[in-house]
């Protein structure tokens, strides 16, 4: 059970973006992967589900190669592999309760059972049901992230992928949605990777970090092997941290 | 030059998106009817006062111009024959399209490109459902079946305009108006009217689903997906325009070829 790059290559434009990345993502582990912005941060979490193909190399989800499968396939790898996204990318016309149960449409759940599912996964990330008929623009920013998170979890998956979920959020919100990223891995039992740039979050709840520059892997260690790095990239990454 | 390569790729791009949608129209119709509804009542609801509107001074406008010529021959009592074949086969369903385009057509392109760069598309993917088939396929089914139902109320509003024009403003009797219609204005220019208005509105609904759904590039993308869609419709419309205007004449002489005249 696991997430594996095999020497993934991609370029847009002709700018390579990942030039033979290669890593495994562990079981159950929180994996932060960092680095600079436009470093393909985002593009590596887009191909674990397929938004994206690889030029080359191979990207595997529990054994199934994902960079050649089609869309029934993919289909099912995003069954077990849920997507935060770095804005909520809640559907406006929907309302907040119609935004999480939209994982669970066309499953053969009832909808009793959908509706203790939702308020189920507002609880997880701390919400009540009082927001059930809001709007996303009726809520903050920060409980529309929040929302985004429940919508991911609705269809219990395995992985949680994160693109920069503290993007834009003050300090006290930021260390309050890492509280619960760790949280939640840990209570769910779930694989999370998490794309960030901000290595204090990692610090304080990855299990390991990997840090992209220019397409390739910089380094990939746990939190003391990156707290001891000598990389000069990791040292200014570190220095804003102290 | 330049923009005659972009608009052939743009066209090519557009006839396999078309595809799509034909090929994802045809599947789960069950599922596809509610959402389709949902849209025809938004379609209608957003645009059904500027068509009355326009609808109505379009008649009205007609029947002034129709005056103007038709008093120099003392032929006032064709005017309802003329001027009601011109607004139901011609100017109705262009100038109804064309309003289709700069309201929904904008909005949809719009609303598509916003979510597609705030990765709502993206999510509606990751989260197991096909975004072809929740959000286009509805909004082009939606737009093609309003562009017919709007055509019908715009002319009837048209129609009223001109009948109240010509009484008002030249004194010309509303019922010998109104029964000078169906000597210009039989079975098949309604069906020619009607041909037209699908016609359009399928442009209007491929045109501005497609911008929408390949803008990208956040909100300046949105912009650059809104103004193209504008411009391809309008363009396209009044290629089209051409093209159905020959291809109904044409089949209107070979008809009436075979039919002795009775076409």
């Amino acid at each position: 059970m696991s997430i594996e790059f095999k020497d993934v290559r991609k370029a847009f434009s002709e700018k390579a973006v990942l030039d033979g990345v290669s890593f495994t993502v562990k079981s159950r582990e929180i994996l932060f992967i960092l680095g600079k912005s436009g470093v393909g941060k985002s593009v590596t979490l887009k191909h674990v589900v397929g938004l994206l193909k690889p030029d080359a190399g191979e990207v595997h989800v529990d054994g199934v190669r994902v960079s050649s499968s089609d869309e029934t396939v993919l289909a099912a790898v995003r069954r077990v592999c849920g997507m935060v996204f770095q804005h909520p990318a809640l559907l406006d016309s929907l309302t907040v309760f119609e935004n999480v149960a939209f994982g669970l449409r066309g499953t053969d759940i009832g909808p009793a059972r959908i509706h203790e599912r939702v308020i189920e996964c507002l609880r997880l990330v701390h919400l009540d049901a009082s927001i059930l008929e809001r709007k996303p623009i009726e809520i903050s920013y920060g409980m529309q992230k929040r929302v985004s998170i429940a919508r991911t979890l609705a269809p219990s998956p395995r992985y949680l992928l994160f693109d920069e979920p503290t993007t834009g959020l003050d300090p006290i919100t930021t260390n309050a949605v890492n509280d619960l990223i760790h949280e939640l891995s840990r209570s769910l039992g779930v694989t999370s990777v998490v794309v960030s740039h901000d290595m204090g979050s990692a610090l304080r709840i990855a299990d390991r970090i990997l840090v992209l520059d220019e397409g390739t892997i910089l380094a990939l260690g746990d939190r003391r092997e990156i707290r001891e790095s000598h990389v000069p990239l990791i040292r200014e990454f570190l220095s804003e941290v102290d | 030059m330049r923009f005659l390569v972009t608009f052939l790729h743009e066209l090519g791009g557009l006839w396999l998106f078309f595809r799509d949608i034909a090929r994802l129209s045809a599947r789960n119709q069950k599922a596809l009817r509610p959402l389709v509804m949902e849209q025809i009542s938004q379609v209608a609801y957003r645009s059904m006062g500027t068509i009355l509107f326009s609808g109505f001074f379009v008649g009205a406008i007609l029947v002034i111009q129709f005056y103007l010529m038709l008093s120099k021959y003392d032929a006032t009592s064709l005017l309802g024959g003329l001027s009601a074949s011109a607004t139901i086969r011609e100017i109705g369903p262009l100038i109804i399209s064309f309003l289709l385009a700069g309201k929904i057509g904008a909005y949809t392109a719009a609303e598509i490109g916003t979510m597609k760069v705030t990765e709502q598309i993206d999510a509606i993917r990751c989260l197991g459902t096909n975004p072809m088939e929740y959000l286009v396929v509805p909004r082009f089914l939606a737009i093609v079946v309003s562009s017919a139902l709007l055509l019908f109320f715009g002319l009837l509003v048209g129609i009223l305009g001109s009948v109240l024009v010509a009484d008002s403003l030249y004194s010309v009797n509303a019922l010998q108006f109104l029964e000078s219609i169906p000597r210009f204005a039989g079975l098949w220019t309604l069906f020619g009217g009607l041909f037209k208005s699908l016609v359009y509105g399928t442009i209007v609904a491929a045109v501005s689903t497609f911008k929408g759904y390949t803008a990208s590039g956040g909100a300046k993308g949105v912009g650059i997906a809104v103004t193209q869609c504008a411009v391809y419709t309008n363009l396209l419309i009044t290629l089209a325009n051409s093209f159905t205007s020959m291809m109904l004449d044409g089949f209107q002489g070979a008809l009436s070829f075979f039919t002795g005249g009775h076409g």
